[in-house]
């Protein structure tokens, strides 16, 4: 009997159960990693979309308060403090499909498409929204579209009077002064993008450094492990540096699978930002990390994964550059799909003052579903500093196999609130203390 | 007239028998795969992995196809099952489609190792059965005639003192 089990796993249709192991192995600076597994058919379990009934939410963590803040939004995926407070929730279309090159590119999508909305819900939208709470008690006075039939846009930063909007295709900018609630005039390419026609991983997210001379976009790789050849990977899998007023642009670290939501340690020029890291290899393998990105370094990605670990599914090899390949800093756990990162700056939850909050969209390359919450990752002396807490969760309905909602971007709010933008469930939830149910607007 | 003496093709258009027309479909899709697999092995361009992906796919679904009218023959008429290649035949062509199967799954994987080394020793050993089974399937027709409606050669018809 254990035979023919192992010998049907061996096939890859043992089915819907994933090999025993600790998931806190792989959370923190020295993930345990196990050896890599080829798949007749790769482990998947896909949580189809189900909404959330009226006045359902998240959980959060002991002490907190959740509510939703914007609702009847249309698929917003990053959400953004401008500095008068006013919000925006930046709302995507998924790009075209990608052209078929397999027959496994046919079957993909159908599989993936449940994930992505409920029954009923309203098309996704490519616009950005602005929410304003001017009195910080949680209900908007103001609900505006901002900029709409944008090309699925991902990420969004304001800085020295422009705001910049990272198209799937180009950075683009928008003279804007905080407390604008509309935008005339057609924006400025900054720079182009890598896009079609293949874009696998479409979103380009942005910040800007401290003293707002450069952005940083994220620019995601065109494949899972550069199966569509390098050619098609020119430019991505790594963040840009963007020179805003000429536009001129290099890779400032590479070899980032997926890498999202870039953002610097407050004080600091320290660049952070959140991976998502290959499939097909395992249930439990290659953790999402949240790294810190030298200038010039190198990450691994195709050739090795989590240092120096080399991928065989990659030819050529590159042995060069993977004995330069930097390890991670921080790992999240596999297939979570890490995309939003902030560090909390306020003071309405002190006990969270100078970690991360990490948005984990959710898994699907593993039986056993990983993500699909917020963590809070503390930080000492700017380095993480102990093991990621769940502060918002309840986004799977476990019994049934579906998800309510999926968490992308966060946020800081002026009141100190953490911002969650949830896609699937078309609303952005505001978390407070529980003692402060309508915390007066502070300044910061 | 028709000649009774040979096992009949029950799947046949006008007299011809169609599992015959069929089979050139899949094995030349399995041995194209086998040779784009090698090319992939040599190039690691994954063009050619893509190539191979396709083409044991297509060798699938006109093998389905071509096993469909070849169980017809085989259930349709005693005398062909009776014929001793004819359940190795039937066997060895079920067992490259499972083998096929298998490899398809393997090609969908992603990069190099959809095809070294398991893609391609499958790709080959699809390609070794269908050999062994054509073999078979060509004593099937040209030694048990099985399908074979035409009149008795002319010399025995001669002989026969019988006219066309």
């Amino acid at each position: 009997m254990r035979a023919r089990l192992a010998l049907l796993a061996a096939l890859g249709l043992a089915g819907c159960r994933d090999p025993a192991f600790d998931d806190a192995r792989q959370l923190g600076p020295n993930p345990a990693l196990p050896e890599v597994e080829h798949y007749l058919v790769p482990p998947i379990k896909v949580a189809p979309g189900a909404g959330w009934a009226r006045g359902a939410t998240p959980t959060v963590a002991p002490g907190l308060r959740i509510q939703a803040l914007a609702t009847g939004l249309r698929h917003p995926r990053f959400v953004y403090v401008l500095p008068n407070g006013d919000i925006l929730a930046v709302q995507a279309k998924s790009r075209p499909p990608e052209p078929v090159r397999r027959p496994k590119d046919l079957v993909f999508p159908l599989v993936m498409a449940a994930a992505s909305s409920y029954p009923g819900s309203p098309p996704p939208l490519s616009r950005i929204t602005l929410i304003r709470d001017a009195d910080g008690n949680g209900v908007p006075e103001l609900q505006v579209t901002l900029l709409d039939k944008l090309n699925s846009p991902f990420g969004v930063v304001w800085a020295n009077g422009v705001l910049y909007v990272a198209n799937t295709d180009a950075v683009v900018a928008y003279p804007f002064t905080p407390g604008q609630t509309s935008i005339a005039v057609p924006g400025r390419v900054v720079t182009p993008l890598p896009a079609g026609p293949i874009n696998h991983h479409w979103t380009k997210s942005l910040t800007a450094s401290p003293d707002g001379t450069r952005l940083y976009a994220t620019v995601g790789s065109n494949s899972n492990v550069a199966e569509n050849s390098m050619e098609a990977e020119k430019g991505r899998a790594s963040v840009w540096e963007i020179d805003p007023k000429t536009g001129l642009t290099r890779e400032f670290a590479t070899g980032l699978r997926n890498p999202n939501s870039p953002t610097f340690y407050p004080g600091s020029n320290d660049l952070w930002v959140v991976v998502n890291e290959r499939d097909e290899i395992g249930p439990h393998l290659v953790p999402d990390y949240l790294t810190s990105v030298r200038d010039g370094g190198f990450y691994g990605w195709p050739y090795s994964y989590y240092g120096q670990h080399v991928d065989p599914r990659v030819r050529p090899q590159r042995p060069d550059l993977v004995a330069k390949a930097i390890p991670p800093d921080y790992a999240l756990g596999s297939h979570v799909a890490a995309l939003g990162l902030i560090f909390y700056t306020g003071d309405a939850m002190p006990q969270y003052r100078g970690g991360a909050f990490i948005g984990e969209h959710g898994s699907w390359d593993r039986y056993t579903p990983a993500g699909y919450k917020v963590v809070y990752v503390p930080f000492r002396n700017g380095r993480p500093a102990g093991k990621p807490v769940d502060v918002v969760s309840g986004f799977l309905d476990r019994e049934n196999g579906k998800s309510f909602g999926r968490p992308v971007g966060v946020a800081i709010d002026r009141t100190g609130a953490l911002l969650v933008a949830d896609d699937l469930g078309n609303t952005v939830w505001r978390v407070t203390a529980a003692d402060t149910a309508a915390a007066p607007a502070i300044g910061r | 007239m028709m000649n009774h003496d040979f096992p009949r093709s029950t799947a046949s258009i006008f007299g011809h028998p169609i599992h015959p027309m069929l089979i050139p479909f899949p094995i030349t899709c399995f041995f194209g795969a086998l040779v784009t697999d090698v090319v992939y092995s040599q190039s690691a361009n994954p063009l050619w992995s893509w190539f191979s992906v396709w083409l044991v796919t297509a060798g699938l679904a006109t093998g389905a196809l071509a096993a469909l009218f070849g169980f017809i023959d085989y259930f349709g008429d005693r005398r062909v099952r009776q014929a001793r290649p004819a359940t190795p035949h039937m066997l060895l062509n079920v067992s490259a489609m499972v083998v096929a199967g298998f490899n398809v799954l393997v090609h969908s994987r992603d990069g190099w190792t959809a095809v070294v080394p398991t893609g391609l020793i499958l790709s080959a050993v699809t390609v070794l059965l269908l050999l062994i089974s054509a073999w078979l399937g060509g004593s099937l027709a040209y030694r048990h005639g099985v399908g074979v409606t035409a009149i008795r050669p002319a010399a025995d018809r001669r002989a026969d003192g019988k006219g066309e």
